[in-house]
């Protein structure tokens, strides 16, 4: 039962600094939502300054030549619209949606900034925006039950000298380590007009987006010399697997898996999010039915995929173990049903309801400029294609219980496994009947992961 | 980073602001209303462009109307309508409903229970279909009950050890009078929980299911639909039980008045003490709404608050500092909040207090006022950008009785708020000297600290059995809010948005936000 998302337009130009501008109109509701990606992430990140590339984002928000400390904030807040940022393994984005005929200023903003933020930098600011960082990292890490899961996740499906090894939030040293200079360098390296992307979608006119465009980014000078990143290749599996016990402040085990799988953008990909569907999406799901509903081993269970495109994406999910039930069985049955994918071809029912789900979630999803805005800047910052926001629900329909099964078995194998295990502090792992070979090979973990 | 290139950045840039080119007017879309014979209102909205419908039966009656014996029950009850119809059990009901690419949701609050969906436009009748049949024939199995029951009981023992949901839980014990059913979680707290069956369940929906006191609303790209027959055909039979089980007379909502209290829950070790500070709130029908939405706002709402402003920007104490009303039918608590870093703890205290204090003693500055008023009246039309939002936000007016003309009204409402009404809202609505102040942190690190700071009397719980060794079976005392339980936070007000230190992205994700 097929159902139409609606195509979406845009025109695609490069100013001659290079920055490349995209616009789509939409006129139904008086709106317009300005997104701007740069090409940098924590991946850009060197041994030492982790987390650098998210402080310097919230640097972006205390103020430029004409725009004071919070200023950005307030007037966008007055003008009537919303904005945020945020950092990730692959890019950086800032973004502003607001009441259309407001759209220069969103425009105005972000080109100042772009092109004069070292003029407002202080020590002062530096040193407040990493206080907060800080607080963010103890807020959403560390003061929180099973924080650390990300954070262990990406040290042991990334090798060390790989820069998915670490987290955007990065460690406490390296933010207290931070310097003026470190800004001023990162600034100038990588955040230039021929580094990122504008996108622009709402109740407004192509032409007039562009010129206001070129009016104001069009003298910001690029960057010529952005360095490369290295080679981010990886071995597609772990090449054997990974277990670590963490003792945490938390009532309930949980144990974690992790296995490296395919690149963004490769269709391999696009097969595993629609097992992740199947497997974990709402309550009729593999992992809900049996772990939850039926065996009621499990107070909740997750599946789900991060995809990068830098060597290797993550396929990650847990199960919260009930109290009473040991650990072990719970960790036999996750992993027993994803590797039953590897093996069984799911049925047509199933893949046709996790396709229709996708299929309502993308007609959602694209009903906002904002979304829309993101989703073209992204497709165009990491694979040079916006028109992927037209093309990829067909790819997700297209997938076949076959390729499913395909990338199943590529995927959920024992030698590309991490086991990450959380139990309440002062528990022993003896009493959760933890497979006795777990000891050995957690120090191994823990060893490679430091 | 070695190959830097000379900054060259001095390209002619534009010191002057742009001028803001020509609003286009916005008015919020036009509602069809009608009601059945049985008492059920029914609103339509045509939302030309928005195929993916939204479709809600929101019933008034929520936690705060279950017996206190039987707290939970109505959270519960409404959790396990989708567990079992007289057609379908869960899991035929839930693949019906996929089969639509619908996603099917039943949930309740302190104030309403709500069944909905969102599906695609053409499938709006087969998705209502089983909308109506989850409200209306649901068979509470006692087995599904049980798991649902023994689900809430762990995700209280959650609860526990998560220090944002185990302040609110000590935050609202204390502000609170015992009696009123505000000083719990509206999920129950374990000693009611555990004594729930699909018997108490069953007295929970029976109590709720009044034709009369519920709402269907649905919004989106309805063309060539006739939303008012399939509403009749599907709900028409639908017939209420007016005789004994009406709603609650009354809605019990008593704070507690012990003046000034400070009481913290030990967290050894914490990194963070989680701060609320705060007292009995107001209901959503006060009638300075609009002025204490502004103050809200200024106080603590906006990125650019002055919470925010001084915790945050100035200080470095945070990640973020907000304060607001959390309005009900009842008067619902009024809390600032942060997470501070614990060797701060104290000062952030101060701080928060101090705030509260002054926009209590001194008027807000014209500039201040007219920025909240700018930013309220001009993020109206992006509020309501998909039909979801637009059912929502009715949906949560009728909860309190209020119709599409508290929307058509709002931005006029706002517009004439001036600062004398903002001092006002301010000095009647916030009683600092009453105060309490709920840490969860390491009080070995502060204690002294807040002592020497006399607030107020101390009450410190060392109370925490998380990671105690072998069967997890204890869980001391009640815990967090299911927040989000249906459209019972008063959303008519375009709701502030969320600060942006507030991750916004899917939860899991992993996105660093700003």
């Amino acid at each position: 039962m097929p159902t139409t998302v609606p195509e979406v337009a845009f025109s695609d130009q490069r100013l001659d600094n290079g920055l490349r501008v995209i616009v789509a109109e939409d006129h139904l509701a008086p709106v317009v939502a300005v997104n701007l990606w740069y090409d940098v992430g924590s991946k850009h990140e060197v041994k030492g300054k982790t987390g650098f590339a998210h402080l310097f984002e919230h640097v972006m928000f205390q103020g430029s030549r004409h725009v004071a400390k919070a200023e950005h904030i307030a007037l966008v807040q007055a003008a009537g619209g919303t904005m945020n940022g945020s950092t990730w393994l692959d890019r950086t984005n800032y973004f502003e949606t607001l009441p259309a005929h407001q759209v220069e200023l969103a425009l105005w903003l972000e080109a100042d900034r772009m092109a004069t933020l070292l003029d407002a930098l202080s020590q002062e600011n530096l040193d407040n925006q990493r206080e907060v960082v800080k607080n963010e990292k103890r807020w959403s890490y560390d003061n929180r039950p099973y924080g650390t899961f990300q954070e262990k996740l990406q040290g042991h499906l990334f090798p060390p000298e790989h820069p998915y090894h670490h987290s955007t939030i990065g460690s406490m040293d390296d933010l207290d380590a931070a310097s003026l200079e470190d800004v001023s360098a990162f600034f100038r390296t990588y955040y230039a007009p021929n580094n990122a992307v504008l996108s622009v979608v709402g109740d407004v006119d192509s032409d007039h987006v562009r010129t206001a465009a070129e009016r104001y980014f069009g003298a910001i000078p690029p960057n010529p010399d952005i360095p490369p990143l290295g080679d981010l290749s990886l071995p597609p599996t772990l090449g054997g697997e990974r277990r670590e016990t963490v003792f945490d402040r938390v009532p309930l085990p949980r144990v974690h898996v992790g296995f490296r799988a395919p690149v963004f953008g490769d269709p391999r990909l696009d097969a595993l999010d629609l097992a992740g569907q199947i497997l974990s999406g709402g309550k009729g799901s593999r992992l809900n039915r049996r772990l939850v509903r039926d065996e009621r081993i499990a107070q909740d269970v997750a599946l789900f995929t991060l995809g990068f495109i830098g060597g290797g994406s993550v396929t990650a999910g847990w199960a919260t173990v009930r109290p009473g039930i040991a650990v072990s069985r719970v960790e036999a049955a996750l992993i027993e049903e994803l590797e039953r994918l590897a093996t069984d071809l799911v049925s047509e029912d199933e893949l046709a309801r996790a396709k229709a789900l996708t299929e309502a979630d993308e007609l959602g999803a694209l009903q906002r400029v904002e979304e829309r805005a993101d989703r073209l800047s992204m497709y165009s910052t990491l694979f040079d294609d916006p028109g992927l926001i037209n093309r990829m629900l067909p790819r997700y329909l297209a997938v076949t219980p076959e390729a499913i099964r395909e990338v199943a078995a590529a995927v959920f194998r024992p030698d590309n496994r991490l086991v990450l295990t959380y139990l309440p502090e002062g528990s022993n792992a003896d009493d959760v009947t933890l497979p006795v070979e777990e000891t050995a090979e957690q120090d191994d973990a823990e060893g490679v992961a430091a | 980073m070695s190959t830097i290139s000379e900054p060259r950045r001095d390209g002619p840039v534009f010191a002057d602001r742009p001028e803001p080119g020509a609003p286009r007017a916005y008015e919020f879309p036009a509602v069809t209303s009608r009601r059945l014979p049985n008492g059920l209102s029914i609103l339509i909205v045509d939302l030309p462009g928005r195929p993916l419908v939204s479709a809600s039966v929101v019933v008034i009656g929520g936690a705060v109307e279950e017996p206190a014996g039987q707290a939970g029950a109505t959270v519960l009850a409404a959790r396990a309508l989708t567990e079992g119809t007289e057609r379908f059990d869960a899991i035929a009901l839930v693949e019906a409903s996929e089969r639509l690419g619908a996603s099917l949701h039943a949930e309740a609050g302190w104030d309403a229970l709500t069944v909905g969906v969102d599906v695609p436009a053409d499938r709006l009748p087969a998705a209502l279909e089983l909308v109506a049949e989850v409200l209306l024939h649901p068979t509470f199995p006692e087995s599904e009950v049980e798991r649902l029951r023994d689900e809430r009981l762990n995700d209280l023992l959650q609860a526990q050890a998560d220090p944002r949901r185990r302040v609110e839980e000590a935050f609202v014990g204390t502000i609170y009078a015992s009696a009123a059913p505000y000083h719990r979680p509206s999920g129950g707290t374990r000693e009611t929980v555990e004594g729930l069956t699909s018997i108490e369940l069953r007295e929970a929906y029976a109590r709720t299911l009044q034709p009369a006191r519920a709402t269907l609303i649905v919004g989106g790209d309805l063309a060539g639909q006739d939303v008012v027959a399939l509403a009749e055909r599907l709900f028409g039979s639908w017939n209420g039980d007016d005789g004994s089980s009406g709603p609650a007379s009354s809605i019990v909502d008593s704070g507690t008045s012990v003046g000034r209290l400070v009481r913290v829950v030990h967290r050894p070790g914490s990194v963070q003490t989680e701060i609320r500070i705060g007292h009995r709130g107001l209901p959503r029908r006060t009638p300075d709404f609009h002025a204490v939405s502004l103050m809200g706002a200024i106080l603590g709402g906006l990125f650019n608050s002055r919470l925010n402003m001084k915790l945050r920007e100035e200080k470095g104490y945070t990640y973020g500092a907000g304060a607001g009303f959390d309005m009900r039918r009842g008067a619902g608590p009024f809390a600032a909040r942060a997470a501070v870093n614990t060797d701060v703890t104290v000062p952030a205290i101060t701080d928060m207090l101090a705030e509260l204090t002054r926009i209590r003693d001194t008027p807000v500055a014209d500039a201040e006022l007219l920025a909240a008023r700018d930013f309220l009246i001009g993020v109206f039309p992006l509020r309501f950008e998909t039909a979801g939002a637009v059912v929502g936000a009715l949906g949560s007016l009728a909860v309190h009785g209020l119709g599409v003309e508290e929307l058509v009204a709002y931005r006029s409402n706002i517009e004439a708020v001036d600062v004398a009404a903002v001092e006002a809202a301010a000095r009647t609505h916030l009683h600092v000297d009453d105060a309490s102040i709920v840490l969860v942190g390491d009080v070995d690190a502060f204690g002294p600290a807040l002592e020497a700071a006399g607030l107020g009397p101390i009450v410190i719980e060392r109370d925490e059995v998380v990671g105690a060794a072998g069967p997890l079976t204890e869980a001391p005392g009640p815990l967090d809010e299911d927040r989000e339980t249906g459209p019972t936070a008063g959303a008519e007000e375009p709701e502030i948005p969320a600060l942006p230190d507030e991750p916004t992205g899917d939860a899991g994700d992993g996105t660093t936000e700003s």
